[in-house]
Formats: C-alpha cells, structure tokens, sequence
C-alpha cells in the first residue's frame, strides 16, 4: 500500500484551494478533478498524467467551499460562502440550478450513490437539505434533534452547526458530523434520526462511509485523529492518531483498504485500514491541505488508481496509488 | 625460679627473695636492704624486676629511695651502680615523657629525666652510659640534632659503643639517613654479634626504608629466627606482605599479623593494619575495638592519625558522618601535613560535603588537589561541589580537566552532563553521550537514568526519533513495548472506548489473564513517563495514554501521568473527562499546586469564574512559593475580570483589576526572575495602560527567551507584541507578526488570529486583504458569525471607499455593486438567524447596517450607470472618431473612383466614337464586333458596384449620427439629476457614514480586539499549562540525576 507523487501543480488557483473532488468519466470524455477556491471560480482539469486546465466557472461570490460531482458524470454542484449552491452542467458550463434554503448555510455536499439526490450540509440550521436532483426542489431537511433538556436559548445552532455530510454506499443512510464533534446517523427513506456518534469533540470537518461496508463510516476531526465507527451500532471501533493538527479532509480508497486524509499540518496522509496506522506521509504542500479525493475506477484507458490533494498553497497535488 | 638473695649483714646467712614472690609493698624490700646495707647492684635488681612486671611505683620507689642523699653518702665510693640508678630513672622519665600526652607533664617528666642524668654525670663526667641516656632523652623530646651531638661524643671516646652505636642508629633514622643508619646498625652487629634481635630489626627497617625489599625481608626474617615472638619484626613482614598487594600475599600478611597481634595485642601499627583488613571486610565493630585499643597504645602521630582514619572510614561507611567527621578531623589534627598523610582530608571532604558544609569541603578537596593536582576523584568531588555552589564556571572547568586527564571517565562525563544541562543542552548532551559511550565500550550497563537524561535532552530539542530511540533503549524490554508498537491492538481499540468511558485498567487486567506479564519497575517509571510525553509530542496519543494508564495501573498515585491524561483530554476539549481526571489527582494529594492550577484552568473554560479563582489561591498557597504557576493564573485571572468589567461597562472594577494582576506579575518576577510568563503578564497590563515601548521591550525579550526549546514556546508573546505593533499603527509589522505566529504555531487554524489580522489590513484600508483574511477565518471557524458580521463591514466600508473616490471608473462601480449586493446578503442572513439565537449580534445594528448598504447600493447604482454611461459614450466618441475617419477616407476612395470612372467614360465614349465610326468602316465584319460589345458590358457591371458599396457605408454613418444627436440630449439630462444626487445625497452618507465610523461600524471590530485577549489568554493557560507539566519531566530527569 503505498502513494507515489506524479504531478504538483502550482498556482493552479489564484488563492487558497479549498475543495476538490472527481467528476467520473462519461462515454465521451475521461474523469475530470474539480476544484473550488477561495478565488471565487470553480476549475476542471483533465488530470492524467499532467494536470491540464480544461475551463474555469465563475459566477460565485465569496470563497467556494464545497463541490461535488453527480455519479453520471454529467452534472455537478458547488456551494460558496454565500450559502448558494450552482449546479451545472459539466461539459457545457451551463447553469441547471441555483439552490438555496435560507438561512441554511451550505457546507459539504455528496450526491447521492445513485445520483438521486444531493445532500448538502446545512451549517447553523444543524440539518441536511436534501435536494431531489430531478426538479431541483428541496426533498427533505434532516433535523437533527434539539436534547430534551435545552433551553432555546442554548447556543444549540453554534454546537450542532452541521458542518460535513456523508451518504453510505446502499443510499440508506446519511451521516452528519456538527461543531460540537457529534455525529448524526439519519435513516433516508423514513426521513428520520436515528442516533448520535460519539468520540469526538471538536469540529468533524470530513465524513466518508466505507465503500465495502454499509456500517462503516470514518471521520476527520479538529482533534487531529481519525475515528472509525460502526455507524448501525453506534460503537466507536478505531481512533487513528498521527495528525498533528486539524483533520480537514477525509477520502476512502475505492478498494475500501485505507483512508487518505489532508490536514493543516500540510501532509496528507495514508492510513492502512488493516493496521490503523498511517504508512505515509506526504509533505507536497506547503500550507494546509483542504481536500484529498481519489479518483472513482471506470472510465477508459484507466490504469491505476489515483489521488488528489488540494491546499491552501494554491497547488494540486496528483499521486498513483496501489 | 629465679631469686635473689640478700647478704645479712655481718653474717653469713642471706635472704632469699624469690623475684615472682617480691611482696607488694615494695617497703618490705626496702627495709631489708637498708637494714641489710645491700649492694647497689641488687637493688637495681629487685627494682629492674619490679618493672619488669609492671610495677611501676614499687619500681621507682626502690630506685629512687636509692638514690636518695643519704645513701649516695653511704655508698659515696660505689660510683657505677649508683650512676646505674639515677641512669635507670633517667631512662624511665625519658620513656614516661615519650609516652606522656599531656604537653605540661610531658615537660615535666623530660625535666625530671634530665635531672637524674645531670646527676649521674656529677657523679663521673665520663660515664659512656649516662651519655647514651642522655641522648635517648634528646631523641625522646624530637631534639635530633643535639641526640646526634650526645652520641658522637661517646662514639669519638668508644667507636664500639653499642648502645651509642644503636643510639645514633636511630637518628640517623630518624633524620632520614637510612643508610648511615643501616652503617651504624650494622657496625653495633659487628661489634656485638649475640645483640638481641632489635638490632637486626632496625637493619631491616633501614633497608625497607632504602627499597631494598628481599633484603629488608631477610632481615625481619631474621629477627624472628631469634625472637620468633617479636612483634615488629612481625608487623614489618606482615606489611611489606600486604604492599604485595595480591590475595596470597595479603592472606599471608595478615596471618603475621594475627600472629603478632596474639603475642603482643598492642601494637599500634599492627592493630592499625588489622583493623584496615577488617574494614575491607565490613566487620566495623573490630575496626572500631582495634582502633581504638591502637588509640591508646601509640603516641606516634601518623600511626594515631591512620588510627584515627580507621575508625573514621568506619564510621563514614556507616554512614555516621558526624562521628566519622570528628575522628577524620582527629586524624586530620595528628598529621598536620597534608603531603604526609592525605587520606583523611579527602574523607573529610567527603563527609563534609554529605553534611552541607561546602565550604570547608571545598576546602580539605582543594588540600588533597594540592598533593595530587591530577586527581580525578578530587576534582570530580569539586565540580560537584561548585556545582552546589552555582560557582558554574569553576565547576566546568574542574570537570573538563577530569575528561583531558582521564578521557575515559564516564562519571566525570555524567557530571560535566549535569552541570550543563541548564545552560547548554548541546554540550550537556555531547557530555552525556560520551559517558554513555564510554560506558558500552567498558562494556558496563549504562545506567537508566543517563539514557533517560539523553532522552530528555533529545526531546527538548526536538530531536524526536533520536529521543524515542533513547527511551528505548533505556526501558529495554517489557510490556510497554506491545503497548507502543501496537501488537496488543485488538485491545488498544477496546482500550480506546474504554478510556472515553473512564474504565481504564480493563486491559491491563485481560493482558494479565492472557499471561503476559504486566510489570513496571519503578526505576523505568521516569523514563516510561517521559516516553509517554514524547508519544504524546508526536501525536501517538494512543500509545501515550496507554502507556500512562500503565502507570497509573501500577503506581496509582502518579499525579503526573493522571495530570498529562487529563491535560491530553483537555486539548480534545473533554473538559468533563479532564475535571475528573484532576480530581482523581487530587484525591491522591490534595494539595498538589499543578492540579490545582490545571483544574483552576479547566473552571475558567467552564465559565465557572469564581470557582476557578478559589481553585487558583489555593494553588498558589499549597505551591508555597516554589512554583508560581498558579500566581501567574491569579494574574491571568484579574486581568480577565479587568477585561470583563470593561464589557459589562463597569469601568470602576478595571483599574482595581489591572493593579492586582500587575501585582501578582511583579511578585512573581520578583522571586523568580526568569518566568517568561509572568513577564508576559506585565508587558499585557503595561500596553493595556498604553505604555507601548516598555511593554514591546519585554515581549521582545520574553519571545527570544523563549525561543530554543520546544518546551517554553510561546505564541502569546508573539500576539502580544503584534497587538503593540497594531497599537502603534505599525500596521505592516503587526500583519507580519500575526502571520509568522500562525504558520509557527497553529498550523494557520486559529481563526480569532485571521481576525486580529484582518483587523490589522482593515485599519490600514487593505480591504481585499482584510475581506480575504475573514473568509479564510469563516472557513475555519463556520460557525462564528462575527466573522461573517465584520465580513459585511468590510464590504460595506471597501464600498464607500470606491464610492468616496473622486473618479469612479464603471469596473469599480460595478465592484461596489455587487459588493454592496453581498454585504447585504451576508447582513440579511444574520438578520434571519438572529431570530433563531445563533448569535449575539444586535438586531437594530444589523439593521442599521442592511438600510446604510442598501442606501450604498441606491447611489452606487447611480454611480455605476453614470459610469457605464460615461464608459458607453466615451466608448462611443472614439467609434464615432473611428466612423468618421473611415468615412472620410470611404469619400475620398469614392471620388478618385468616380473621377477615375469619369475618365474611363470619357475614355469610352471616345473610343465608342471611335469605334463607331471604326463600325462604320467595318460593317461588313459584323460578327466580331458583337463579341467586343460583350466585353463593354460586363466592364461595366464592375463600375456599378463600386458605386454601390460606398453609399452603403455612408448611410451606416448617418444613422449613427442620429443616434448621437438623441444621445447626448439623454446624456445631459441623466447627468443633471446625478448632479443633483451628488449635492444632496453623499453629502448626508458622509456625514452618517461618520456617524457609523464613531459608532457601530468600528465597533464590532473594536468588540472583538477587546475580548482578543481572553482567547489569547485561555491560550496561555493552555501553554502554561504544558509547560508545567513539561517542567515536571524536566525535574523528573534532574532528580534522576541525583
């Protein structure tokens, strides 16, 4: 197990990167990497073996803090500052939807597997929005419930600020991590909370189920560790530690072996799922890194599978791994 | 049976005195002989036998009752014996005075010894053997010179005096002069062959004395052939055994020893050697008796002073060092010479410095060195010493003479490590790993606690792995090794839940069911702990609990690791779980000042504010002025509540605040000076009375204190002296020096720094910067809406500025709007969240804020359209510039077409003239004349369209004419209203914009630059923290030290 450095870019933005994910390749082009800054655009890039800008959106104000690809490959979503989402078409730039729920802000997204829905956390309203991706009409908003014994005047908004979302592989559930550490299990089709995880209590940035197992979801915290919890029995199974700071980002390798993880202690990190230890550490960057991402398989003339890093030094970062 | 027998007088018959039977009063005799009138001689029989068997008085009444006047006239004519007599008490004086301790009666027996010799010589000047008395006298009071004198002048008069010849054996012993000693010996044998074994002894000596061991030892050897029961020559063999210096020899002079000691107990220098043996032995108690018997037989002092020596070495073992220092002190006394005997001032030495008294330590060391000025155990001694006396440079100095003189003292390298270790950890750390070195190459175990030293010292110096290494190394192998390595992973992660859950020694319990040994000597406990802090530094936070928990497991009571656990879950902000933990601390020792203050720290991140300064005093009382941590968190504490009262507006209570958290600094400053955070505290309280240099002074000298290792890192420091630098509208310094302690300390994550940043780029009219500066911090901190708050600030006031600038270009109004657009969003939303409690920002000031951009927006509208006019018409002006050049050239092409077109008719027509009358000569060729016309034709199709195109172009022209002709009238009218706009409505932003600058729009910056400086102080209560508990590891690794 182990990450090989292909391709630094740098300025690929003109200020801090603070998003990145895959969008999968479609019949007719490969995978692109999108990247959302703090520079206010939204870039794809075709990143094989050389990371080649192939066109800038704009249209944001304030930084972009989110992105997020539709499974098909065909659409995808970024969300800045200003609380707007913009879905859009990814070959032709063209906007489908503009998406807000106010006063919710928008934090992480993920469609959903299937490309059903997106789920976009929902910041100080502590509940997930969930769009239907067909009418682009808001199809649910997951609450996370207020404890019994608060008060209304509780700063409940400021502890369970949703900050990050996850849907698990099957669909069936969506995952929440919040300010105050906790992380909030929903079951989908019953639009219904099901239970909190504890183990954290500082910010959990970065959510990702496991791609082998349902049950599985690993979190990325401000406490510079990474848990592993069996997300059905509410149990925490593993505490990784290593980071010596904030965990900002979190990806699962789509073998479902290891865990990459960004922080900003500038490294990016592997984490050996059999050990629960990390085996590498990667210093490219030169400032805090914000996203990791591993390219989903598919696509044609794909050999292996690859990583990207993004950071607040305005550089990618491309990696092999196997 | 040996007797004498006294002549009766006049008659035949005689009294039979049997020697062993002589009564004990000596009377009896006495009244025999008188009345008998016995021959002198046989007086000084009776009385020779007298002492012979001990009895003294008996012997020097007899002696001296025959000395008396009435028998020297008795036996005026019997000259010899009656010199025999006086001779006789002479010597006994003599030996009486050698003998005597006390200096008066010394005197007194020498005098009295003198008197009798000066009697005897009045009796006959010449007699050899008052000569020899005399000068045995004279050796006796140490007069060597005049004892020499005495015997020449009987040696002149009979070269082949014995006694005489033996006499000045001796002093010339005594004087060194071994070997015209061993001469005078030698001719004393020569002349008289039979002479008892002394002689032989003094031969023996005499060569021992000049290295000539065999024959010395034949000698002795000798001596006991003749008197196999002479105790010198005993002792003598015995020695020059035990100088051999190996087990046979040593067995073998000891044997002689034990001999000798059988057959005359007393012999001070036999009891001395035996009493060595038996110290070597350990059997203190005979030391002790033998020493002290030895004490009593000899006068001589270098036997009393190694006497006194035995018995204070056996004491000193026994570690009585007060008695062991006395008879050291003694022993001291009777030498008087260093050079002689050095021995007993090292001991001193030793035990004075067991007893605190450095000084005179120091003293006896410095005597010893000046008899051996290369002696490594002397000058290690004094290192150590200076060491103690904080004499730092002496003790360096001492200790690197040890390492050039023996290079392979590891101890010396230990000691030289220590004295080092707080001032130059670098060299402290060559020093050490040479004594490490030094020690594997000698192939001894190197000690735990060196390698806990090295550890230590790696790790202060952020030398990770080597330390990680060196702990290792130290601990060897053992439970903790699974611990850190994982193996026992399936328990850790159980461990892991458990821990959360507070049931922590589960793993241990199952470790043990399973077999494993769960053990922990308490030598490894330092090393495992600072092991543990190291983990911890690298953020193996896994292992560092568990291998605290092992501890604690083991040694419940280990406050430390119960203080490093809960300082571990504070920094996961388990503020819960760290209470009880500090709880748990205290319930081991109630009064521990670090829990305490830990716990005070805990309180105030609580909220619990009076709590938290109860817990604090009490920390401070139970520190009991050794450790000011909790005075300095007293400090932090009043300086909050000075901050405190400055936002409830209770402007009364600051001053009385501020005074007291000064005091507190200053106390503590003043016991301790080198205390970066008190000093820090004071820079705060005097920049906070606007005393701006001082205060940067002192933070500049607290953050190069403590820059160098990573245990008193202070980002505070570095805050404090941007917040001077911004005080000081040093804008460019202060940005600078907010962002060097961001990347140095937070990883760039600590959001309320971005703010104090853009606070900073804001106040110096760095918009972008400032807005860019809040993004960033909003991303980090999403859930903090006075970020979002001062972001629509920044916009609205970025706006104005555009909006305030004497030229206004259509991209900068066109900014202002959108700007002015997202304010408003950014205001809107908080408005909308406000009404759910998310944040504490005042409605109507949002409120305020939203109209005051909104009416931005109205004029920024205007401007921008005013702009994009202006922009438009100029754009227009050239195009028309453009057009009519074009147009005018278009012209000019037209009429040389038309003039060239002119011509070429004119040219046509007269060749149609011509060709007209040509046709008509040539009617008759009709048929190639039709093909020509042909030609024509087409020709003049091609005129046609040059005609055409440039009219085209001119009505193009013209219709852009007309629509300049309305524009401009559209134009002016626009521009008038904008003019009136410009009179009435900036003038009244302005003003209210000023308003807004006094009030509201500064404000919440001004806000959150108030309350910067509790954050950044729970920081330092955080660091503060850390560095108390680093302080114990540190203390930890000096004790093992020790």
């Amino acid at each position: 197990m182990k990450l090989a450095g292909l391709k630094s870019l740098e300025s690929a933005h003109d200020d801090s990167i603070w998003a990145t994910t895959w969008v999968p390749a479609t019949e007719t082009r490969p995978s692109l990497l999108l990247t959302g800054s703090l520079d206010e655009t939204v870039r794809l890039w075709k990143a094989d073996d050389d990371v080649v800008l192939d066109h800038t959106n704009t249209g944001h104000s304030l930084g972009v803090v989110s992105v997020a690809a539709h499974p098909s490959g065909v659409i995808a979503a970024s969300a800045s500052l200003d609380s707007f989402v913009r879905v859009f078409d990814v070959d032709s730039n063209s906007t489908i939807a503009t998406l807000e729920a106010p006063p919710s802000e928008s934090w992480q997204m993920q469609f959903h597997p299937k490309g059903t829905m997106l789920a976009v956390a929902g910041g100080s309203s502590t509940s997930i929005k969930v769009w239907d991706t067909a009418t682009w009409q808001l199809a649910a908003s997951l609450q996370i419930p207020r404890p019994e014994s608060s008060k209304p005047n509780d700063k409940i908004a400021t502890k369970k600020f949703v900050l990050s979302v996850a849907w698990s592989p099957d669909g069936r559930r969506l995952a929440c991590g919040s300010m105050d550490g906790t992380i909030s299990v929903f079951d989908v089709a019953r639009a219904k909370f099901l239970h909190h995880l504890e183990g954290h209590l500082m910010p959990v940035r970065s959510l990702i189920y496991s791609p082998n197992d349902p049950r599985v979801l690993f979190s990325g915290s401000d406490d510079a560790h990474i848990h592993m919890y069996d997300a059905e029995g509410k149990s925490l199974i593993g505490s990784m530690s290593g980071h010596s700071s904030w965990v900002l980002s979190i990806d699962a390798s789509p073998d479902g072996g290891a865990i990459a993880s960004g922080s900003s202690d500038k490294t990016v990190k592997l984490w050996d799922l059999s050990m629960r230890a990390a085996v590498q550490s990667m210093t490219n960057h030169s400032d805090m890194v914000w996203g990791v991402a591993f390219r989903p398989p598919g696509g044609a003339g794909v050999r292996a599978c690859r990583l990207a890093s993004v950071s607040d030094d305005k550089s990618i970062s491309l990696y092999d791994y196997s | 049976m040996a007797c004498v027998y006294i002549p009766v007088q006049n008659s035949e018959e005689e009294v039979r005195v049997s020697l062993d039977q002589l009564p004990r009063d000596a009377t009896d005799i006495l009244d025999i002989l008188k009345a008998e009138q016995a021959p002198l001689d046989l007086w000084l029989v009776i009385a020779r036998e007298y002492f012979k068997q001990g009895k003294i008085e008996q012997f020097c009444q007899i002696l001296e009752e025959g000395s008396s006047p009435e028998i020297n006239e008795y036996y005026a004519d019997v000259r010899y014996e009656r010199i025999a007599i006086l001779n006789g008490l002479g010597a006994y004086y003599s030996y009486i005075g050698k003998i005597e301790t006390g200096l008066k009666e010394k005197d007194n027996h020498f005098a009295k010894a003198t008197q009798y010799y000066n009697r005897a010589s009045r009796i006959d000047m010449h007699e050899s053997s008052t000569w020899v008395g005399k000068g045995q006298l004279l050796l006796a009071k140490g007069d060597v010179e005049q004892a020499f004198n005495t015997f020449k002048i009987v040696l002149d008069g009979d070269p082949d005096n014995v006694p005489a010849l033996l006499g000045q054996a001796s002093v010339q012993f005594n004087r060194g002069r071994y070997s015209e000693s061993l001469e005078l010996y030698k001719r004393a044998l020569r002349v008289y062959p039979d002479c008892p074994g002394a002689v032989r002894l003094g031969i023996g000596l005499c060569r021992y004395k000049l290295g000539h061991f065999e024959r010395a030892r034949q000698a002795f050897e000798r001596v006991l052939q003749l008197d196999p029961e002479n105790v010198e020559a005993l002792v003598a063999l015995g020695v020059m055994d035990l100088h051999a210096n190996d087990a046979a020899g040593i067995r073998k002079g000891m044997e002689k020893m034990l001999l000798a000691f059988e057959i005359y107990p007393y012999n001070a220098l036999s009891l001395n050697y035996l009493a060595n043996h038996f110290f070597f032995t350990g059997q203190h108690f005979l030391v002790e008796q033998l020493t002290e018997t030895a004490l009593a037989v000899t006068n001589h002092g270098p036997t009393k002073a190694h006497s006194y020596y035995n018995l204070a070495r056996s004491y000193h073992s026994k570690g009585d060092y007060e008695k062991a220092g006395r008879y050291y002190m003694a022993s001291v006394k009777e030498s008087s010479k260093p050079q002689e005997f050095v021995l007993p001032y090292y001991g001193l030495g030793q035990v004075q410095l067991k007893l605190g008294d450095y000084r005179s330590s120091l003293a006896n060391f410095e005597k010893v060195l000046e008899v051996y000025p290369e002696n490594c155990e002397t000058l290690k001694s004094l290192g150590h010493i200076y060491a103690i006396l904080h004499q730092t440079d002496k003790a360096l100095e001492v200790l690197r003479k040890v390492t050039r003189i023996d290079p392979r003292d590891a101890q010396a390298f230990l000691d030289l490590g220590e004295i080092l270790i707080t001032s130059d950890t670098g060299a402290a750390l060559e020093a050490y790993r040479n004594a490490r070195l030094l020690l594997r190459k000698v192939g001894e175990d190197v000690p735990i606690d060196l390698l806990n030293n090295i550890g230590v010292l790696h790790f202060e110096r952020g030398e990770f792995e080597l330390a990680e290494q060196t702990f290792k190394d130290a601990l060897g192998s053992g439970i903790w090794l699974s611990l850190i390595n994982g193996k026992e992973n399936n328990y850790v992660v159980d461990a892991f839940t458990a821990l959360l859950q507070y049931k922590d020694v589960q793993i241990f319990h199952r470790l043990e069911e399973e077999g494993s040994s769960v053990e922990l000597p308490w030598s490894k406990v330092s090393t495992i702990f600072n092991l543990a802090r190291l983990l911890e530094e690298s953020h193996k936070t896994l292992s560092a609990i568990l291998l605290y928990r092992l501890i604690l497991y083991k040694y419940p009571e280990y406050v430390d690791a119960l203080l490093r656990l809960a300082a571990i879950a504070k920094a996961r902000s388990n503020i819960q779980l760290s209470i009880e933990l500090v709880g748990e601390a205290l319930k081991v020792n109630d009064k521990c000042p670090g829990a305490l203050a830990i716990l005070g720290c805990l309180e105030l991140k609580n909220d619990e504010w009076v709590k938290a300064k109860e817990t604090f005093r009490a920390a401070s009382e139970a520190a009991d002025g050794k450790d000011f941590y909790a005075s300095v968190c007293l400090g932090n504490w009043n300086y909050f509540a000075a901050l405190v009262s400055e936002l409830k507006k209770q402007v009364k209570h600051i001053p009385v605040h501020l005074e007291k958290a000064k005091d507190m600094y200053s106390n503590v400053l003043k016991k301790c000076t080198s205390n970066l955070y008190a000093a820090n505290g004071l820079g705060m309280i005097l920049a906070e009375k606007g005393q701006f240099d001082v205060s940067k002074e002192i933070f500049t000298q607290v953050q190069e204190a403590g820059s160098g290792t990573i245990f008193s890192q202070m980002p505070d420091v570095w805050i404090n002296l941007a917040h001077v630098y911004f005080a000081q509208g040093n804008y460019t310094l202060a940005v600078k020096m907010y962002q060097n302690c961001l990347r140095k300390f937070y990883y760039n994550t600590e959001s309320q720094l971005f703010l104090y940043l853009a606070r900073t780029h804001y106040e110096a009219e760095q918009w972008q910067e400032s807005k860019r500066t809040l993004l960033r911090a909003i991303r980090l901190s999403p859930s903090n809406y006075t970020l979002r708050f001062n972001l629509g600030v920044v916009m609205q006031k970025f706006s104005a500025s555009l909006l305030n600038k004497e030229k206004r270009s259509a991209d900068e109004m066109r900014t202002t709007v959108s700007e002015l657009e997202i304010a408003i969003s950014v205001f809107g939303q908080l408005a909308v969240a406000f009404n759910q409690n998310i944040h504490g920002i005042d409605e109507k000031k949002i409120e305020t804020h939203v109209s005051y951009c909104k009416h931005l927006l109205e004029v920024a509208k205007v401007y921008r359209e005013a702009a994009e006019l202006e922009e438009q018409q100029s754009r227009q002006r050239l195009e028309l510039a453009r057009q009519v050049t074009l147009a005018e050239e278009a012209r000019r092409k037209a009429e040389e077409q038309q003039r060239l077109q002119m011509e070429k008719r004119k040219q046509e027509e007269e060749l149609k003239r011509v060709k007209e009358m040509e046709q008509r000569f040539e009617r008759v060729k009709a048929k190639e004349v039709e093909a020509d016309r042909m030609e024509f034709q087409e020709d003049m199709d091609e005129h046609h369209n040059d005609y055409e195109e440039p009219t085209n172009q001119l009505n193009t022209v013209y219709d852009d004419e007309e629509d300049m002709a309305q524009d401009p009238l559209a134009a002016v009218g626009l521009e008038d209203s904008d003019v009136e706009d410009e009179m009435g409505a900036p003038t009244t932003a302005s003003r209210r914009r000023q308003a807004w600058a006094e009030s509201d729009e500064d404000e919440p910056l001004y806000r959150h630059e108030d309350s910067s400086p509790l954050g950044e102080n729970t920081q330092q209560h955080e660091t503060g923290t850390v560095r108390d508990d680093e302080n114990e590891t540190n203390v930890e690794a000096d004790d093992d030290i020790d």
